[in-house]
């Protein structure tokens, strides 16, 4: 890995750059009004960040540097909610499928680098790759940056992911005062400091030690504010998971539950779809369409049975998924602590609370 | 280019063979050569229409043509059945670990059956029918709601004149005209004159049947790691990706569709 430094008045080049192979996405902040509260009174960031295609944005300097995760799961540039993953038995030449120009994102925080693991085990898994995800993960560039904040709802932390990426990424931005800290890992992000070369000085010792004091003042402050959540260890989700199978917390929380699956379709980590077959224009089409497991139907099978009949069975089973079966077939939990689904919930569910629970009434049942 | 995962091949309807009032046996003839090993599924479309996993109900070594047993339950299945001869399916798999024959050299084999679960027992019968030999005994216990629901009517009693082969049939409720056994498949289970810790035992069927047959076949002294249960779970993809069917640690498209009670009793409600 290379690190060089960018000033801040080279972004526009960096992205002329990026725009010249890639269609670039970036950050945009949006504003907005909800204060959130937090125990250990810092005053956190209300705006969010949506990711919007830099070549249409009227204002280019509407692109800016996100202090931390944009609202979209980074998964959305790699499976479409719904699209066609094949056509078959037809006359007609299946039409190529075409993504157009390979995209480039921006905005990638450390949380969705963690988040991709489980994406690319899930596509990419040995002798059976998805093809699609297959040549869209190739052609992406992934450009992460550090996290010089953090949302009320971040906990990556809880689960030993720092906010800031070390690997996973083509490039990754760390910001300092004047410019930013630019990190090269693969040879699609070497191309394109190639042509920025002039733009791009060596980092120096001081500002590599810059950003490890940013990297670390962050770390300080989001421990603190997590203290207030005691959110488990990640050495113990499998185990209060599996022990909290009869916990009264399902049946509790799943009350405020529309079964809308916002949750499950915001969250980076899951993964499951629907294929289903459609017939147009004289061409067979198997469709894949992201589903989730808060879905009444999900596990229903052809006779009518359905092991999943209750929402609070099915919301046991989200859990299950990511901190049992993940855990035991990869190694690690299908969750990366972006908080998206708990932002996203109109019943107010919250991972934060249901795994504290769950450890609570495992290891200090006098509460 | 590299070969599409979601992609069929085309499977020509050569033969519909009406087993019950709500079950068909479809023969396919597949446009290439397809092998799969006894328990494997399938994936099987009507094109532009729909798809659902089956579990072949044919000789693996046969290589032309598979059959599939398949009962009318719901919207894919019903449109299977007013499928006709000549018409075109796709196939896709197999996919999942077949029954571990392997495991099974030198055992008596004890199959126990329930309705349309015979369908993948068949398959697997033909396997051990074809290398006998290998095992000491095969003893079928098929159970069928009434005699009219009973599938393979013409190949069953057949099967039970084979040299080390023993089969029964039973019924929940008889008729005027069944001259066999009336009960559930449970009540048949007793006094096999098996040597029970060595015992491999396959279970297929509606999974209320499978539920009781387990607990009798540990009660009789059969070990959970020697028993072999079919599961049934909601199946989209059949790789391991789609999320629709895990069981526990373990997705019943890759790691199943058969498991043994060992790897599955301590999940919860397993039978739900
Ligand atoms: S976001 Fe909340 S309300 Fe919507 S499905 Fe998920 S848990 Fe239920
Ligand atoms: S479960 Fe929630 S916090 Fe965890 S990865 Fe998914 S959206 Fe993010
Ligand atoms: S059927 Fe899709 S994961 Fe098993």
């Amino acid at each position: 890995m290379e690190t060089y430094f960018l000033n801040n008045e080279d972004i526009p080049k960096f992205y002329g750059a990026i725009t010249e192979v890639y269609d670039l996405y970036v950050p945009v902040k949006i504003e907005s009004s909800v204060a959130p509260a937090c125990q250990s009174s810092f005053r956190l960031p209300t705006a969010d960040y949506l990711l919007k295609n830099y070549a249409l944005l009227d204002k280019k300097e509407n692109a800016v540097f996100n202090d931390y995760r944009c609202v979209e799961p980074t998964r959305v540039f790699f499976t479409y909610f719904k699209e066609e993953v094949c056509s078959y038995f037809t006359d007609k030449a299946a039409q190529e499928q075409v993504d157009g120009r390979p995209k480039a994102i921006c905005g990638v925080k450390n949380c969705d680098i963690f988040a991709l693991r489980i994406q690319d085990y899930v596509f990419l898994n040995a002798g059976e790759e998805d093809p699609l995800y297959a040549r869209r993960r190739q052609n992406t560039l992934v450009i992460s940056g550090d996290c010089p904040s953090f949302k009320e709802t971040c906990f990556c932390q809880a689960f030993d992911i720092p906010a800031y990426p070390a690997q996973g990424f083509d490039l990754n931005l760390s910001p300092l005062t004047h410019g930013y800290l630019l990190d090269v890992d693969s040879d699609k992000g070497r191309a394109i400091v190639k042509s920025l070369k002039d733009k791009l000085s060596p980092a120096t010792f001081g500002q590599l030690s810059g950003r490890s004091a940013k990297r670390e003042s962050v770390r300080m402050r989001l421990d603190e504010h997590l203290i207030q959540h005691k959110i488990p260890k990640k050495e113990a989700l499998q185990d209060i998971v599996l022990s909290g199978y009869a916990s009264p917390v399902w049946q509790e929380q799943m009350r405020t539950c529309v079964e809308c699956g916002g949750c499950v379709f915001m969250c980076d980590t899951c993964h499951c779809f629907l294929l289903s077959e459609e017939h147009e224009n004289g061409l067979n089409k198997k469709m894949r369409t992201w589903d989730g497991c808060l879905f009444k139907d999900f596990t229903r099978v052809a006779g009518g049975a359905n092991p999943l009949k209750m929402r609070y069975m099915r919301l046991r089973n989200r859990y299950l998924k990511k901190f049992d079966f993940f855990i035991s077939n990869l190694g690690f939990q299908a969750c990366c602590g972006c908080g998206r689904c708990i932002e996203v919930c109109p019943g107010k569910i919250d991972i934060r609370y249901i795994l504290r629970r769950l450890y609570e009434e495992k290891y200090l049942p006098a509460h | 280019m590299k070969k599409n995962i979601y992609q069929p091949i085309k499977a020509r309807i050569e033969q519909v063979i009406p087993e019950t009032s709500l079950i068909k046996t479809f023969v396919l003839k597949p446009e290439s050569e397809f092998s799969f090993t006894t328990g494997q599924f399938v994936e099987l479309s009507i094109p532009g229409v729909g798809e659902a996993p089956f579990t072949p109900s044919s000789d693996p070594a046969i290589k032309e043509r598979i059959e599939v047993t398949i009962m009318k339950a719901g919207r894919i299945t019903g449109l299977l059945h007013e499928m006709q001869v000549g018409d075109t399916l796709g196939l896709r798999g197999p996919y999942g670990k077949g029954y571990p024959l392997d495991k099974f050299k030198g055992k008596d084999i004890l199959i126990v059956g329930g309705g349309v679960g015979l369908a993948p027992l068949r398959s697997l019968l033909f396997s051990l029918f074809s290398r006998i030999q290998d095992y000491k005994s095969v003893i079928l216990r098929y159970g069928a709601r009434t005699p009219n629901d009973i599938v393979y009517k013409e190949a069953l009693p057949q099967w039970g004149t084979k040299d080390k082969v023993n089969a029964l049939v039973t019924v929940d409720v008889g008729s005027p005209e069944w001259q066999g056994n009336v009960g559930l498949v449970t009540t048949v289970l007793a006094d096999l004159g098996i040597d029970a810790p060595s015992v491999q035992a396959i279970v297929c069927g509606p999974p209320i049947m499978m539920k009781f047959v387990n607990l009798k076949l540990l009660d009789i002294g059969i070990k959970p790691e020697n028993i072999y249960l079919s599961m049934e779970k909601s199946m989209s993809c059949g790789l391991g990706k789609c999320g629709h069917c895990r069981v526990g640690k373990y997705y019943a498209c890759k790691d199943g569709p058969v498991f043994t009670y060992e790897q599955l009793k301590d999940i919860h409600d397993i039978w739900d």
